[in-house]
């Protein structure tokens, strides 16, 4: 204990702790945490002592002869930090490096336990000792005080080391800059010495231009990584038109090559064909000449040989010449009367003959032009690729076609009118898609594309049919139908034709324990949906229509609240003495007698109890609505299937189930009917608002008054099929219906 | 107040126990039962009290009743005590069934020899809500009270008389304006003398017309075969007709049919006790 208690000033004293702030990463932490460091530092000091000790035995072991370990024991431990760290003096590098190299725990756990301070301190040397003299313990007494003496050695020196260096490093510590001189661009210390040179300067606190610093290299790193970035892009921008560049010079060389072949080709021809002309006319010409030739020999025999016959007969007798010269004179005329063709028939020289070599030009202009491109290849109609008013065509072409310009040509396919010339619209597209819009939704339409270039015109593609996507349904606000678990929607296709299918989607609203997300009920074949929900929510619904071609836009929105249950009343069934208020919930037979005579009967119509029906939604869960009314004006409510005979009076049969209530000589009398038969209930208050349960569950129907709150009565009640709300007023006066209302509490125990 | 178990039995996951202890009130040895329902183990339970009819021990209800299933599931602590005080040696207490043992009418006895002994009405609206109180778990807060015949009216008196002490009434049949049949007539003269006006202060009808107006749900279920209405002991119409006056909201359901007896009580005791565990439980 004694090394370490005589050094314990030493390291109080020295500053050699504070080196551990240069730390790189003490940079980024706070100034709590600088506080704190002395401490720890001692620590991490002591640990790394420790590790440079229990590090000996291996040198030791080497040392076998009693050597004089005082004076080595120096530069052993010199030994081993050369060993470890190159430089030994330097200091801060050297325990960091230490530190991790021995496998103690990364400097900033340590930070951690920074409370411990000197308490920790000693528990560190007191653990420090005891392992030195564990290490006496195994190795010989003399080693052992040797390697004590080599500890405190290492020690002592490390502090002097720590001295030696750190004195300056203690200077600039105290003159460490706190703030930050923005004119000269230097930290500065406040109450510095050189602080009055940047009195008139801008300063901001170390930390703040630490952190501006910081964010201005970050903002720079970032300006820096948008650039390397710019640049990727412009080096793979640079490649792509590269290898275009190979592949259009490729392509025209070949081009090139090609047409350059032909035009010899041609030449070629033309050559073959000239010398075979020239040939001939040679031949023909000189056959003629050479008849000539002989035809003009034969003459000339026949000539000499009259003249000999001539010369014979001059020597001939008279009578025999004259005999003879008769004959050869009527022989000569005749021979003379054949005309010696002293023309030459044909010519010796060579007439002028033209070459033409006009397709040859021909071939040449087209050197540097290009084929016609091939038909395009039109392609089907992607999913989800088009809206109400347009859609997206697309198309390829074969690869080495040059194209300039695709003529895209459509009109709408209409089955009804094949006669009529439907009109045809072309448009110029340069890219191999287009969308075309100002289309009708919901539509067909036939498209076709050919490709253009100054060669000319490709032969069409294939016809496409293309389907624009269909208008936006309507929802009928007005007929939605909700409980607490499920909402009826429907709505009006907002399409002529028959769409796909539809889609709702559903958003709770503005509930902070809801998700906020959309959900879609997809492939929905009808214009309605019974959608489940949660209760005690609003929802946002919107439905879009769907074919081929895609989804509609949205319809415009509804909103749905699964409080309660909410229904609407079907004017179908109303009975014509009875008026539906403008709100819907409000059912008047008025005063008015005129109407006298009874309705016809009907099936759906009420025509002899004055009532009308709600729509109640399909589900079979718990409803329950309200129902305000007059003490005076008799009334019956009550639920009846969609079946119940209309010429009959509610609960006058085994379809409906309600409570009546009639007013005489100022008693009332109140029946709960069914199958024309009411249990016998004597009520002392009457009810100014009546609440009815519907509760399939149980098959259970039951009515309350709904101000005090009491039970009334509870029908049991076989439910088969769904029933619907029923009022009806026997008497003039007015019922006001409660919709949407959430169930009260007291009703659940019915 | 020491209570002594008189017997326990399970019954729906709960216990129907008897007591027997020393009524102060009484100053006799009183037996009530009471049933605990499962949620009792857990919680405080409300209290639901049965005042039952004429010649009736703590035994009626809870053996003929059927009610064990409906307060297991709503959970609710029942109390039935017995129909008066016993073992008095009062002259002339067994001599007859509508009088005396097992008459006691719920009211307190102003007349010798019966005021000592016969102050049910305080035992069941004082004593014995105390000594439930302080043994079992209960709600203290929560105490409604129902009863047959006798113990209907002495039901409605015990409401009407203490507005809000007890969240619901109900009643079996009960006997809605005694001081106009014969068995009111009867007793009432026994206990309180010949004073008809004091009478009024136990009749169900005349405390409906000084009823302050706390709000209070009657449900009375009453048998149309029932030979004491058909003998006028019950006016079940009296009664509604005073509570129509004063608007009391009350439902009397005339039973097609039924009668005065406990199979009467057991088709519709689900209903009553469905009426009190609103009131209670809400």
């Amino acid at each position: 204990m004694e090394e370490e208690a005589g050094e314990e000033p030493g390291f109080d004293s020295t500053p050699a702790p504070r080196v551990f702030q240069f730390y790189h990463m003490d940079l980024y932490d706070s100034e709590d945490r600088l506080q704190i460091f002395p401490a720890e530092n001692a620590r991490i000091r002591r640990e790394t002592v420790q590790a440079e000790v229990t590090g000996e035995p291996s040198g030791e072991g080497e040392g076998k002869d009693q050597r004089d370990l005082h004076e080595d024991v120096g530069e052993l431990a010199r030994l081993y930090g050369l060993e470890d760290d190159h430089e030994i003096g330097d200091d801060e590098f050297v325990d960091e490096h230490r530190m991790r190299g021995s496998g103690y725990p990364p400097y900033g756990m340590k930070r951690t336990d920074a409370a411990g301070e000197q308490s920790d301190w000693r528990r560190s040397t007191e653990a420090a000792e005891a392992q030195e003299l564990g290490y006496g313990g195994w190795g010989l007494a003399g080693q052992c005080q040797d390697l004590r003496e080599a500890y405190r050695y290492t020690q002592g020196r490390a502090s002097e080391e720590y001295e030696c260096y750190v004195i300056p490093e203690e200077e600039d510590e105290e003159e460490a800059a706190d703030v930050f001189c923005v004119t000269c661009k230097i930290p500065v210390r406040a109450d510095g010495k050189n602080f009055d040179d940047h009195r008139e300067h801008e300063v901001t606190p170390l930390n703040k231009a630490l952190e501006s610093a910081k964010e201005e290299i970050h903002k720079n790193m970032y300006k820096l990584e948008k650039q390397i970035i710019e640049m990727e892009n412009f080096a793979s921008h640079l490649e792509e038109v590269f290898i275009t560049v190979e592949e259009n010079f490729g392509r025209q060389e070949q081009n090139f090559e090609s047409h350059y072949n032909e035009i010899l080709e041609t030449l070629a021809q033309k050559y073959e064909e000239k010398i075979q002309a020239l040939g001939e006319k040679k031949k023909e010409k000189l056959e003629s000449l050479y008849g000539q030739l002989v035809s003009c020999g034969e003459n000339l025999e026949t000539c000499k040989e009259l003249m000999e016959t001539i010369e014979e007969m001059c020597h001939q007798e008279k009578v025999d010449f004259l005999k003879d010269a008769v004959t050869m004179a009527d022989r000569l005329g005749e021979f003379l009367k054949t005309e010696t063709d002293g023309e030459i028939s044909a010519q010796p020289d060579f007439e002028d003959q033209t070459l033409d070599f006009s397709d040859v030009d021909q071939l040449m202009g087209a050197i540097n032009t290009i084929p016609a491109p091939s038909a395009p290849v039109i392609n089907p109609q992607a999913p989800n690729s088009a809206t109400g008013s347009s859609v997206r065509v697309c198309w390829s072409l074969y690869s080495d076609d040059t194209v300039e310009t695709y003529l895209l040509s459509y009109r709408p396919v209409r089955d009804s009118s094949p006669g009529k010339d439907q009109a045809e619209f072309t448009l110029t597209v340069k890219e191999t898609y287009c969308s075309v819009r100002n289309l009708e939704p919901n539509t067909q339409y036939e498209f076709w594309v050919v490709a253009q270039n100054r060669a000319g015109l490709s032969p069409s593609s294939e016809h496409a049919v293309y389907m624009t996507a269909p208008s936006p349904p309507i929802i009928k606000c007005k007929e939605i139908r909700s409980c607490e678990e499920a909402a009826l929607v429907c709505w009006e296709s907002g399409n002529l034709n028959p769409v796909d299918s539809y889609t709702v989607e559903l958003t709770p609203v503005e509930t902070p324990g809801a998700s906020g997300v959309t959900e879609s009920l997809v492939g929905i074949p009808t214009c309605e949906a019974l959608i489940q929900l949660l209760p005690g929510q609003s929802y946002v619904i919107y439905v879009r229509a769907l074919n081929v071609g895609g989804p509609s836009a949205r319809s415009e929105s509804a909103t749905v609240h699964t409080t309660g249950s909410s229904f609407h009343l079907n004017k179908d069934t109303c009975h014509p003495w009875l008026t539906v208020s403008e709100d819907g919930f409000t059912v008047v037979r008025s005063e008015r007698k005129t109407l006298a005579r009874e309705p016809l009967p009907s099936n759906t119509r009420f025509t002899r109890c004055v009532a009308v029906m709600g729509n109640l939604i399909p589900v079979r869960g718990r409803h329950y609505w309200e129902v305000e009314v007059d003490e005076r004006v008799d009334y019956t409510v009550g639920v009846a299937f969609e079946d119940v005979p209309k010429q009959e009076d509610l609960g006058a049969n085994c379809l409906s189930w309600c409570m009546r209530h009639t007013f005489a000589s100022s008693r009332h009398k109140y029946e709960f009917l069914h199958n024309r038969t009411t249990p016998d209930i004597r009520i002392t208050v009457s009810p100014r608002k009546i609440g009815i349960l519907l509760d399939y569950e149980n098959s259970r129907l039951s009515f309350f008054n709904a101000d005090i709150p009491q039970h009334l009565y509870t029908f049991s009640c076989q439910l088969h099929q769904f029933v619907h709300p029923c009022f009806s007023l026997e008497k003039p006066g007015c019922l006001k219906i409660h919709n949407g209302i959430a169930k009260p509490k007291h009703v659940t125990f019915y | 107040m020491a209570l002594k178990q008189i017997s326990r039995n399970k019954c729906f996951g709960g216990f129907q126990k008897v007591f027997e202890h020393n009524s102060v009130e009484l100053k006799c040895k009183m037996k009530f039962a009471i049933y605990l329902p499962p949620k009792a183990e857990t919680e405080k339970c409300p209290a639901l009290y049965w005042l039952s009819g004429l010649t009736c021990t703590e035994q009626n209800f809870i053996t003929k009743s059927g009610f064990h299933r409906a307060a297991s599931e709503h959970g609710l602590v029942v109390i039935a005590p017995d129909t008066s005080p016993r073992g008095c040696n009062i002259k002339g207490e067994d001599e007859s069934w509508d009088f005396g043992t097992g008459a006691g009418f719920y009211v307190n006895a102003t007349e010798d020899p019966w005021k000592t002994n016969y102050r049910m009405y305080s035992y069941v609206t004082e004593e014995l809500p105390q000594l439930i109180n302080a043994h079992f778990p209960v709600d203290p807060q929560r105490m409604s009270i129902f009863g047959h015949s006798m113990g209907g009216h002495g039901a409605l008196i015990c409401a009407l008389k203490n507005p809000g002490k007890y969240k619901s009434v109900s009643a079996f049949a009960p006997i809605c304006n005694p001081v106009l049949s014969s068995w009111g007539k009867k007793v009432f003269t026994g206990y309180l003398g010949t004073d008809e006006s004091k009478w009024k202060a136990y009749d169900a009808t005349h405390l409906v017309k000084s009823y302050p107006g706390s709000h209070l749900d009657i449900l009375i279920d009453q048998g149309k075969d029932d030979e004491f209405l058909l003998d006028g002991q019950l006016l079940p119409d009296n009664f509604i007709a005073a509570c129509t006056e004063k608007k009391i909201p009350v439902v009397l359901r005339l039973q097609e049919g039924y009668d005065h007896n406990y199979y009467f009580i057991a088709t519709f005791i689900t209903d009553h006790i469905r009426h009190h565990a609103k009131y209670l439980n809400a």
